[in-house]
């Protein structure tokens, strides 16, 4: 402990909660409240409501909210599967070849996310593959963003697997591919659902290369609640983006359920 | 080698070739003159790399402060702090935005409450369409990026280490200087790249602050590109941008491996 | 097919550095060999050699009559537990002993059998639905050493296998290891361990590596009686290694002539003498007189540290009914069989 006086530990959780406080908790639940509210003109909301939810889950909204799903699920399943697969490669290559192999998937985490809406807007809206206009180049985009943290995160869980495992499983007899299904995989699935719960909650929070990409008929949430914002209504926003972190709070909620299924096993 | 062929084929795809791509587009004749000529162009750089280096040293500050007290004077609920800050990491950045609307915008709270307590007919807060709003969302979006690694990194210090230091009589504030500073260096210089480089990418908070004062370098792609169809200056505004933030992050990754992160 | 391993001059080095130096060593059908050494002196590099973890830079490892040099670890058919077990924690203990039949694809009516078996052999059938976490660090081991047998190998190797055990657990598991080859006589053990009453306890032969190399082999009794260097003397039991000056008929140490056979010793010579402490006692004759420096009590002896001629001699006496003041001036004896006469100057680590 640094800090062995009274006084200056309730100082130091002073300086605590008036920063962590009002920077943190307060935007959340600001936004909460707003979305229970029809007016905010002075400290305190006014008009509570539940029409603006009532209006979220239904219509342009429900849709909105579908699509959002759709593509993070979908996303999350082929970045993890991608992701995973080349960091299971890139553990059995040399040190070279390993390196060269996780910076090319780590790439799309520094390169901006509207640049990846560009390029992959540049790319797919010609022949011979046109995307351009269908749901799938806004999949597509997601999977490429989400792929790096998915690369990320199992790389790192396959450093901290202790090689052991795979020596006594296969000083038992069992072949490579055996090895991997029965042993590494198993061993990886807490790290994996994590890495999954994240890709999943970066796509449903995706707006910079999905503003660049949305069709019309494929508009997902965070699109919905900027609109809304943009033409001013600030509480129909507010309910969207409450139900946008519902979602994903969910989501994370079930994965490390799975989780820590997983890894009591 | 062949296992890491798939893969490395599907990101070449869908990722690379786009991106080569963007490269060749900005190469149309004149493209590059062009937009390096524009006054809102280098506006937009400077004001880029501005707000990046200014979000990321006060997000240095403030995550450090926290972390420390986080981690060094425990209280009860400080576990729930730290999951509050992993659940916030999960929401898009956007959100801290919109909030700000609410609390410091034109009808909001601060200027509500100003109006309220003074009678005055308007409030005083009108910084949000500014880069100062922009600022203020960034340090809060990205200040729990620092403090994870700092976590992390406090929690390998030895209470031990501490305890012995202050037996020897140093105050707390010489233990934050000569040990506890010294631990957290790699994880302040790799979390501090790293918001660097999102910085420079943030899209969502400016778009939302719908400010027309601010434009950042993800905001003139999207304008060109969008907005006004001219694809070959967006490729170039976008080139640059990448260069800039490839760059660092090369810069990160170097930083962080020699951390051991 | 015949069981057994041999080294035939296997050599592994990490760039530059050798951690394995042309090891020839043989281990018999149904032997069990320890590979006894101080870490870092190769002895866990055989062992992994044989099981197929390291390749060897030259030199050829035979499993039997076969030459595995080259093969995958999964074909070698070889039983191996380690340290830390290993166990692999996704799955229950009748899942990790069948998982090495599962993965040679035994016939699936037999795995339930050999299972249990297994996990008889080894006391551990009242366990066979528990997770790896939920078993104790001799109860984990025991599951590990049942998985290695389920396979019925020819072959086991066992790495430090009890070193993550408390004294009292390991004295247990080293007599369940002696009963375990009684009942499976075939199998050919190579034992890797630091420590020497594991490996005087349980092998027939004893290898003792250092510095990369193979230092001695031979039975427990033939090293413990009759080292061939200063590094077993001192490494396999303890040992009061003292430099004499080799005579007609017996040595010089510190200025008094001791009767001891000197087989082979060039007069004049060099030398080291090797005595166990043990076989060293108080007596009255009149040639090593001491003075007492030390004295330890170690519950049923005493261990005395008499300095003769600026030389520290240990002796481990029987327990003194009055424990001697320091400084008190004694006689030291020994039987001339007792001594050993090493060469001095060779392996003298």
């Amino acid at each position: 402990m640094l800090v062995h006086s009274r006084t200056g530990r309730w100082t130091a959780w002073a300086v605590l909660a008036v920063l962590f406080l009002p920077l943190f908790a307060l935007p959340l639940l600001v936004i909460l409240t707003a979305s229970f509210s029809t007016h905010w003109s002075g400290a305190f909301p006014s008009g509570p409501t539940t029409a603006h939810y009532a209006a979220a889950v239904r219509g342009e909204s429900l849709q909105a909210l579908t699509t959002s799903l759709v593509t993070a699920v979908t996303a999350s399943v082929v970045a993890l599967t991608l992701g995973t697969w080349a960091a299971l490669a890139a553990a059995a290559l040399g040190k070279k070849g390993k390196r060269l192999l996780d910076a090319l998937f780590m790439l799309p985490v520094a390169v901006p996310s509207v640049v990846v809406g560009l390029a992959v807007l540049v790319a797919f809206s010609k022949p011979p593959v046109l995307l351009n206009g269908t749901p799938w180049i806004v999949i597509l985009a997601h999977t490429v963003l989400v792929t790096a943290f998915a690369h990320q995160s199992v790389s790192a869980a396959i450093r901290r697997l202790d090689p052991m495992y795979e020596q006594a499983a296969a000083s038992l007899g069992a072949r490579p591919s055996y090895v991997l299904f029965r042993v590494r995989l198993p061993l990886l699935l807490p790290s994996l659902t994590a890495a999954a719960g994240l890709c999943f909650a970066l796509s449903m929070g995706e707006l910079s290369a999905t503003m660049m990409l949305y069709p019309p008929d494929w508009m997902p949430l965070p699109v919905l609640i900027f609109t809304a914002t943009d033409r001013g209504s600030l509480f129909t926003g507010s309910a969207l983006a409450v139900v946008l972190m519902a979602a994903t709070l969910l989501a994370l909620l079930a994965v490390s359920r799975i989780r820590t299924k997983a890894s009591y096993r | 080698m062949l296992w890491a062929l798939p893969p490395v084929a599907v990101l070449a795809l869908v990722f690379l070739y786009p991106l080569a791509l963007v490269v060749q587009e900005s190469l149309a004749p004149g493209a590059y003159a062009e937009v390096f000529a524009s006054a809102s162009f280098r506006e937009a750089l400077v004001t880029t790399v501005w707000l990046a280096v200014a979000a990321t040293a006060g997000c240095l500050v403030l995550g450090f402060v926290l972390a420390l007290v986080i981690a060094f004077v425990p209280f009860p609920g400080g576990k729930a702090v730290s999951k509050f800050i992993d659940v916030f990491l999960s929401f898009p950045s956007f959100l801290i935005t919109l909030a700000l609307l609410f609390v410091y915008g034109t009808v909001g709270m601060a200027n509500g409450l100003w109006t309220d307590v003074t009678g005055a007919a308007e409030g005083p807060f009108h910084f949000l369409t500014t880069p100062w709003g922009v600022l203020l969302a960034e340090i809060t979006y990205f200040t729990p990026f620092v403090m994870r690694p700092l976590l992390a990194a406090f929690s390998q210090i030895e209470t031990a280490q501490l305890e012995v230091a202050s037996s020897l009589g140093a105050r707390p504030l010489r233990i934050v200087r000569q040990v506890i500073l010294p631990e957290a260096l790699p994880a302040l210089a790799a979390g501090g790249s790293l918001v660097l480089v999102m910085c420079l990418n943030e899209f969502g908070i400016v778009l939302f602050t719908g400010a027309k004062g601010v434009t950042t370098l993800p905001m003139l792609v999207y304008g060109k590109a969008i907005l006004e169809s001219d694809y070959a200056a967006a490729c170039v505004v976008a080139v640059v941008n990448v260069a800039l933030s490839v760059g660092l992050y090369v810069l990160y990754r170097g930083v962080s491996r020699r951390a051991g992160a | 097919m015949t069981s057994g391993i041999r080294f035939d001059g296997v050599t592994v080095a990490y760039g530059s550095n050798t951690v394995l130096d042309s090891l020839d060593l043989t281990v018999e059908p149904g032997e069990v060999m320890a590979l006894l050494g101080p870490s870092g002196s190769g002895k866990t590099t055989a062992l992994r050699a044989v099981a197929g973890f390291v390749r060897p830079a030259s030199g050829r490892v035979f499993i039997g009559d076969r030459d595995v040099t080259a093969l995958p670890p999964y074909k070698r058919g070889i039983g191996m537990v380690v340290q830390q077990y290993a166990l692999f924690p996704h799955l229950r203990v009748d899942a990790n002993v069948a998982f090495g039949l599962k993965a040679r694809k035994a016939p699936k009516d037999e795995i339930p059998g050999r299972v249990a078996e297994a996990l008889e052999m080894t006391g551990m059938a009242a366990y066979a639905r528990r997770y790896p976490r939920e078993l104790s660090g001799g109860q984990q081991q025991r599951v590990a050493i049942a998985r290695a047998l389920a396979i019925r190998p020819h072959v086991l190797l066992l790495d430090e296998p009890l070193s993550a055990l408390d004294a009292q657990l390991r004295s247990g598991m080293l007599a369940e290891l002696a009963r375990l080859h009684r009942e499976l006589p075939d199998v050919s053990i190579l034992y890797v361990t630091h420590d020497q009453v594991e490996a005087l306890t349980l092998a027939d032969r004893i290898a003792v590596m250092d510095k990369a190399r193979l230092q001695d082999c031979g039975t427990p009794q033939d090293l413990y009686r009759r080292p061939r260097t200063e590094f077993t003397a001192s490494f396999v039991g303890n040992a009061n290694l003292l430099p004499v000056r080799v005579g007609t008929d017996g040595v010089t140490f510190a200025g008094a002539d001791l009767k001891v056979p000197v087989p082979g010793a060039a007069p004049g010579s060099a030398a080291t003498l090797c005595v166990r402490p043990h076989l060293v006692g108080l007596g009255d004759g009149p040639n090593l007189r001491g003075r007492i420096v030390e004295v330890q009590w170690r519950g049923s002896t005493h261990r005395l540290y008499v300095e003769v001629g600026g030389h520290r001699v240990k002796a481990d006496v029987r327990e003194l009914k009055e424990t001697p003041a320091l400084g008190t001036e004694v006689t030291l004896h020994f039987a001339p069989d007792d001594a050993v006469l090493l060469a001095a100057g060779v392996n003298d680590g």
